[in-house]
């Protein structure tokens, strides 16, 4: 008889270990292998049958092999054994030890897990969602100890993100904002990956208890890196250099993202393309001056900078800088990607969004999420307050942006909107009328740009009304293209006065149609409807021949369901099959009754406002 | 204690020693003027003072004898030897131990003296013992007593000086050792004394010799017994002092200070004039050392050099274009395991808007319910709605939700799962349209109304021109079947729940079964050549054995009480069961009849011909419900609850039992061609037999949403269909083909609706037109509807 062999030791079984004896064969506290695992980005797997229970995590026999091989593990040995000798040295009272030791703890290096989980940079780009929305809650965060957040990384945290964001509304790769209660949203498509973060409104943050900051911390770290070594590449192909030096002065002036902006521009214009390709030789001197020389002629520059408009004609190298960079820009993504022509297409339509418009923010707006998103957008923006690079009196202002009803002066020139505007407008990819938006006014309701609403199977009014104000936006852009041709200077502006034209001639029209008692939208329905009704009836018109309606005593669609599903034959199918068909039609029956109940509300709504 | 001392000694510095050896030659000796004294009292006993006295007076007396020593003490130590041997020679005839001991104590000091070498040490050791002297001279005026008791241990205390191996004990007259006295508890003696002689034990002194030694003598308070060498030790007055010293927890002798000054016994006196080594102080120790003013020296080239600095700014982390080489992309991860991304949050919808549409709100009513769930039951996020953008608060799950968002991505498990993402109707079967199908039974043509009861059963003439039903209203109707006017009515006198027309065509023949029993009935339809030979048909045979009492069946001729003249009168068998079902012979000879109750009897064929009945079945294997003839062949179909069985009527064998997999079998019907099955049941399943190719069913269809009440087959076309309680019919198209390797193809095709529900109970019956696609069915409703093609 050959031996036994116990169970769970060879094949699949053996594949897989738990956590406790992981730690065992590892010889680490838990909390140690859980930073290690959070910044090697090993997760625990599913094993085909669990061997030692069920309630366990299992981990891969490789994974574990993976981590006892880290040299990270050995440099954290040093550290826990250098923080000792801190404490040993406090204990004696030798404090200047002790303090001299503290500054010397050695540090690690976490570039080496980038690459490694990362091979490929687009990977990156693909993981880039959470790294991102936990960089922004940093930058939010109050620095406590009882939070083990110091300073340092919150500042590194805000750097980090006005760098991307800097380089978002550089290269106008948003895509769509929402503004949610639980905070703003942003999706930018950055070398074709769809990248989607969360901000939280800026207000001060509600901070648990009951959350262990020590694990967030850790991710935080590994994050940092991260998004540090995926700017530094997003900015190398731009030609930029990074990181780029932030303005204090408008750092100060809490301008944020513009102070990155301001000093990108500025860099490419003085230093020219691809600096940061050749590494110089003493970078950090040559910028410590670099940023003295700024400082000295920042005046100067502000001052360019309230001229606004005007600004492309009297600096035109700084407008060519631009051009090239965003010229070199697209040079890159051709390389990348075959479809180059819609990929230009859709830039062009985002950066040109806004082109030629200045926004004013009033006092009681997010700025820093409007600022981000008009830049985005190829818009100019100017706010009340310190650091602003336009007056409030500035007659190149072409919106003005409030939240409060505006009691002081009105600027005929002007349009007075709601923020919402402004993300309306971005998501619809069209300057939606403002009338709508008047500031104290409750605006039209705020829509997600990230539900396919014709999946869903439910068109909220409001998105139906945007579509056909997009589809007429479209036509006129295409007829005026041929004008643009002809006159370039006028090209946007006038593009621009027609969308708005037809954009209002129809909203007149959906008005004329409103008085009348029939909202587009209902009418859109009939139409609709009986356009499906005809074609229904074309379908089953032997069947409706056919069934014995007339006396039936379940109501005739009622029983024409029933009928349909047990005619498809669906009790003929093996159980598994019939099982699985069963769920997928009650999953759409779910969704089904969603869009019913949608519509059912949407009625009483309707009616509710009637009776007001 | 001694033994301790010395070995203490031998460790201790000298300044303790000394404490030591005054103490130990102080017990020592104490213990010699205790003995002394005791003797000494032995000796006064007579001349003693009365002991009212007090104890001044007591001393007093003692004061005379004891003159001489107390002047000896005054000597010091030049008279040691002396009176040391005036001690000896005092007591050598009592106490020959005591003299012994006084010898070892001698040597004891000589020892000591020799061991004490430094004549400076010794000096103040000298010194100090005569300063106490003179203190406890100076006492002894005081306290008389207290000098007379101390002169011999005095004395001796200057003997003992140094002395490490005096014996401070008491010398012991026994020489047992330190044994329990109980060993002796039973002998005359307590012991030996070193000559090896016995010590007897004294008289046990009574109650009174103890009252009276209390009387008499006035040191018996001070008076110890030792039990172990079986005399009476007074203790003195030192002893005295020292126990009550003992007992305040303070050193036993006066004389111990036990703060006393410290002495530095290293220091020399002389300032250092004798160091131990007297070798010059070497010159290096005043010049600095040149190696270490080399390094010195460049430690401080490089601190001016700045090639070391103190300060270390902590160096950033440098960085740079991690991904150059950008064009490899690797399938597996470094660990060699494929990698799986966590999946991405869900994106926000409409209702997460801070301004949503009225729709995604939820009404007041729904906010009220929310409000009323416990925290833990509420939905994670409600829908809110704000007028302006300044008006959304902060988000307070925000933190937690990212950190929720951390743990998931590093504590969950990860496995690639496959998304069905496929469209559900591609999963349904490819079958012909019904279309293609037809024709089949769609419309509803005639309905028969005229029952006011429950329809049970409904047949079909083999002409296909008169329809038969029978009723709950204990009716049968014969109909015309394309006017549906009713051509015939019997009342039977208990409800119909079976009819079946014969299926000869020569003869319009009813067979109907009511309660116990079965009628056959004439009628009279069709030309005057059928109708004549149906009553040729039914005329009685007249027999005696029908008359007894035991037979299955009796055969007796029925007059109808039917309605008007129209209704004649026919055969009726009765049973002793009641009977719930009918079947035919295909060629209209035989029939059966099933009454489920009946036991071994609930099988009987008939025999219209010769008017005879049998039972085919010696018993049944459980209860019957239904039974029917094969089409063609001698074989006959019995249906039990569950099972059905096939027999060969020609070889009277069992040929299949076919197993149906359902709770309980309520109707079955066979194809015409006689090789598949169907059977209804009332678990809602309608299951097909292929009896070529299994005892299983080939298909089970669960359709209905109710108990199936009968099924039918077509008889030319491929056509079946089930009646249920749920008030449908469906109509199947069901090929047999007769390839046999072809499986029958079932294809659903018609749901044909119309009955209406009544006391649970929907469609009671079905059946097909024998040579048109048309369907004839009987509801609960009391209507008899046909659906034509």
């Amino acid at each position: 008889m050959g031996k036994i062999i116990k169970k769970g030791t060879t094949g699949n079984a053996a594949n897989y270990t738990t956590r406790n004896q992981a730690l065992k064969r590892l010889q680490l506290k838990l909390e140690e292998f859980r930073r290690l695992c959070i910044l090697k980005g090993v997760h625990p797997r599913e094993p085909k049958k669990k061997r030692q229970g069920q309630g366990k995590t299992y981990y891969h026999v490789k994974d574990i092999n993976f981590l006892a091989h880290e040299p990270l593990l050995e440099q954290f040995r040093t550290i826990r054994s250098h923080k000792k000798k801190i404490v040993r040295a406090k204990g004696k009272k030798e404090y200047d030890l002790a303090e001299r030791l503290k500054n010397i703890t050695p540090g690690y290096r976490l570039d080496h897990l980038v690459k490694e989980r990362y091979p490929s940079f687009i990977d990156a780009l693909r993981d880039l969602d959470d790294p991102l929305s936990l960089i922004h809650l940093f930058a939010v965060l109050p620095a406590e100890k009882r939070l083990k957040v110091n300073n340092t990384m919150v500042q590194k945290a805000r750097r980090l993100s006005l760098e991307f964001q800097a380089y978002v509304s550089r290269t106008h790769a948003l895509r769509k904002v929402f503004v949610s209660v639980k905070g703003i949203y942003y999706q930018a498509e950055i070398l074709g990956q769809l990248v989607t973060w969360i901000v939280p409104h800026a207000l001060a943050q509600h901070i648990p208890i009951d959350v262990d900051y020590r694990v967030m911390t850790t991710f935080l770290d590994f994050y940092e890196v991260l998004l540090e070594f995926v700017n530094f590449k997003l900015y190398h192909q731009l030609g930029l250099k990074y990181p780029p030096n932030l303005n204090s002065h408008m750092e100060d002036a809490a301008t944020g993202l513009m102070a990155v902006m301001h000093e990108m521009a500025t860099s490419t214009g003085a230093t020219g393309l691809l600096e940061a390709s050749a590494p110089t030789p003493n970078p950090e001197s040559k910028v410590a001056k670099e940023s003295e020389k700024r400082l000295s002629t920042l005046k100067d520059k502000m001052a360019d900078l309230t001229e606004g408009d005007a600004e492309e004609e009297e600096h035109p190298r700084d407008a060519e800088a631009i051009d090239d960079a965003e010229e070199d820009m697209k040079v890159v993504i051709r390389d990348e990607h075959g479809q180059e022509s819609q990929e230009t297409h859709e830039e062009d339509e985002c950066g040109n969004l806004f082109k030629g418009l200045v926004f004013y923010l009033g006092r009681e707006t997010n700025r820093e999420s409007l600022g981000f998103v008009i830049q985005c957008f190829g818009g100019k923006a100017g706010w009340e307050g310190e650091g602003s690079p336009i007056e409030g009196s500035d007659p190149s202002i072409t919106h003005s942006v409030s939240d409060r009803p505006n009691k002081g002066h009105r600027f005929l020139s002007r349009d007075y909107v709601t923020p919402q505007w402004v993300y309306d407008s971005i998501n619809f990819r069209v300057l939606t009328p403002t009338e709508g938006y008047q500031p104290g006014m409750k605006p039209p309701p705020h829509l997600s740009p990230f539900v396919d609403n014709e999946a869903e199977g439910y068109m909220p009014e409001y998105a139906d009304t945007m579509r056909r104000l997009q589809e007429a936006s479209k036509s006129v852009n295409l007829d005026a293209a041929a004008e643009v041709q002809d006159d370039e200077s006028r090209g946007t502006k006038r593009t621009l006065d027609n969308d708005e034209d037809a954009a209002e001639k129809e909203y007149a029209a959906e008005l004329a149609a409103e008085i009348a008692g029939v909202s587009y939208a209902q009418s859109l329905q009939k139409h609709e409807d009986e356009e499906e009704e005809d074609e229904e009836e074309d379908d089953e018109k032997s069947d409706e021949e056919a069934a014995p309606g007339k006396s039936a005593p379940l109501s005739g669609a009622e029983a024409d369901a029933v009928d349909a599903g047990i005619l498809k034959g669906s009790y003929l199918l093996p159980r598994k099959t019939r099982e699985l068909y069963k769920a997928m039609q009650m999953g759409s029956a779910k969704k089904k009754a969603r869009i019913e109940e949608l519509q059912s509300k949407k009625k009483q709504v309707a009616s509710k406002k009637q009776k007001k | 204690m001694a033994k301790r001392s010395s070995s203490r000694e031998a460790t201790k510095a000298p300044a303790s020693q000394k404490k030591e050896d005054d103490e130990n030659y102080e017990v020592t000796e104490l213990g010699m003027s205790s003995d002394e004294e005791h003797e000494f009292d032995d000796q006064e006993v007579e001349v003693m003072v009365p002991p009212n006295d007090d104890e001044e007076d007591e001393d007093e007396a003692e004061e005379e004898q004891e003159d001489e020593e107390a002047e000896s003490d005054g000597h010091g130590g030049e008279d040691e030897s002396d009176g040391e041997i005036s001690d000896d020679v005092e007591f050598d005839e009592e106490e020959g131990d005591a003299d012994e001991e006084g010898e070892e104590d001698d040597d004891g000091d000589g020892e000591g003296d020799d061991a004490v070498d430094d004549e400076e040490f010794m000096e103040r050791m000298l010194q100090q013992s005569i300063d106490e002297d003179k203190g406890a001279a100076g006492n002894e005026e005081e306290e008389d007593e207290e000098g007379s008791d101390k002169g011999p241990a005095m004395e001796d205390a200057y003997d003992s000086q140094g002395s490490d191996s005096s014996d401070d004990e008491r010398p012991q007259r026994n020489t047992v050792g330190n044994v329990p006295l109980k060993w002796y508890k039973d002998e005359e003696h307590i012991g030996y004394d070193k000559d090896g002689k016995r010590i007897a034990k004294s008289e046990k002194r009574d109650a009174l010799d103890a009252f009276l030694a209390r009387t008499d003598n006035k040191k018996e308070w001070r008076t110890v017994r030792d039990e172990y060498n079986d005399e009476d030790v007074v203790l003195t007055k030192e002893e005295m002092e020292m126990v009550r010293r003992i007992r305040r927890g303070q050193f036993p002798d006066v004389n111990i200070n036990p703060f006393e000054e410290y002495v530095d016994w290293m220091k020399w006196e002389d300032g250092g004039k004798h160091p131990l080594s007297s070798a010059p102080e070497p010159k290096r120790r005043f010049i600095p050392s040149k190696s270490e003013a080399k390094k010195v020296v460049k430690l401080v080239r490089a601190l001016r050099r700045g090639w070391i600095k103190m300060d270390k700014p902590k160096e950033e982390p440098k960085t740079y274009l991690l991904w150059a080489d950008d064009n490899q992309i690797m399938e597996k991860n470094a660990n060699g395991l494929t990698y799986i991304p966590a999946p991405k949050p869900q994106l926000p919808g409409h209702d997460q808007s801070y301004n949503p549409s009225g729709e995604y709100l939820p009404t007041e009513e729904e906010q009220a319910a929310i409000t009323m769930l416990d925290e833990s039951e509420r939905p994670k996020f409600v829908p809110q709605d704000f007028d302006s953008m300044r008006q959304i608060p902060s988000y307070d799950k925000y933190v937690k939700e990212r950190f929720e968002r951390c743990l998931d991505l590093y504590l969950c498990p990860r496995t690639r799962k496959k998304r069905i993402n496929i469209d559900p109707e591609s999963l349904l079967p490819k079958l012909p349209k019904p279309k293609d199908l037809q024709p089949f039974p769609t419309t509803l043509c005639v309905q028969y109304e005229g029952h006011t009861g429950p329809v049970w059963s409904v047949s079909v003439d083999p002409s296909g021109q008169w329809l038969a039903t029978g009723s709950s209203d204990c009716t049968v109707r014969v109909w015309e079947v394309r006017t549906g006017r009713c051509q015939r009515v019997w009342r039977v006198g208990y409800a119909a729940k079976c009819v079946q027309w014969s299926p000869d065509p020569s003869v319009r023949l009813l067979a109907v079964a009511a309660d116990t029993r079965v009628l056959l009935l004439n009628a009279e339809v069709g030309g005057p050549d059928v109708r004549e030979a149906t009553a040729k048909a039914l005329t009685l045979i007249k027999r005696e054995s029908d008359k007894s009492s035991d037979a299955l069946a009796v055969w007796s001729s029925w007059e109808g009480e039917g309605a008007g003249a129209l209704s004649k009168g026919g055969l009726q068998l009765q049973q002793k069961h009641v009977v719930r079902q009918l079947a035919w012979h295909h060629r209209g000879d035989y029939f059966t009849s099933v009454a489920p109750m009946g036991g071994p009897f609930a099988v009987l064929v008939h025999q219209l011909s010769k008017q005879a009945t049998q039972n085919p079945f010696r018993k049944n294997k459980g209860r019957v419900l239904r039974a029917i003839f094969h089409p063609s062949k001698p074989f006959f179909f019995v249906a039990t609850q569950q099972h059905v069985r096939v027999y060969n009527l020609a070889k009277q064998t069992l040929a299949k039992k076919l197993t149906a997999s359902v709770s309980k079998i309520s109707s079955m019907a066979i194809h015409p061609q006689g090789d598949n099955l169907i059977v209804g049941s009332n678990d809602n399943k309608l299951t097909w037999f292929d009896m070529d190719l299994s005892t299983r069913p080939y298909k089970t269809i669960s359709s209905h949403a109710h108990s199936i009440e009968g099924v039918a087959f077509h008889r030319s076309y491929p056509l079946f269909a089930s009646c249920a309680d749920d008030a449908t019919v469906h109509v199947f198209h069901g090929m047999v083909y007769s390839d046999l390797l072809q499986n029958p193809l079932i294809v659903p095709v018609k749901i044909l609706r119309g009955h209406a529900v009544e006391d649970h109970l929907g469609v009671l019956d079905c059946t097909f037109h024998p040579t048109l696609p048309w369907l004839f069915t009987a509801g609960a409703d009391q209507t008899v509807r046909l659906f034509c093609n």
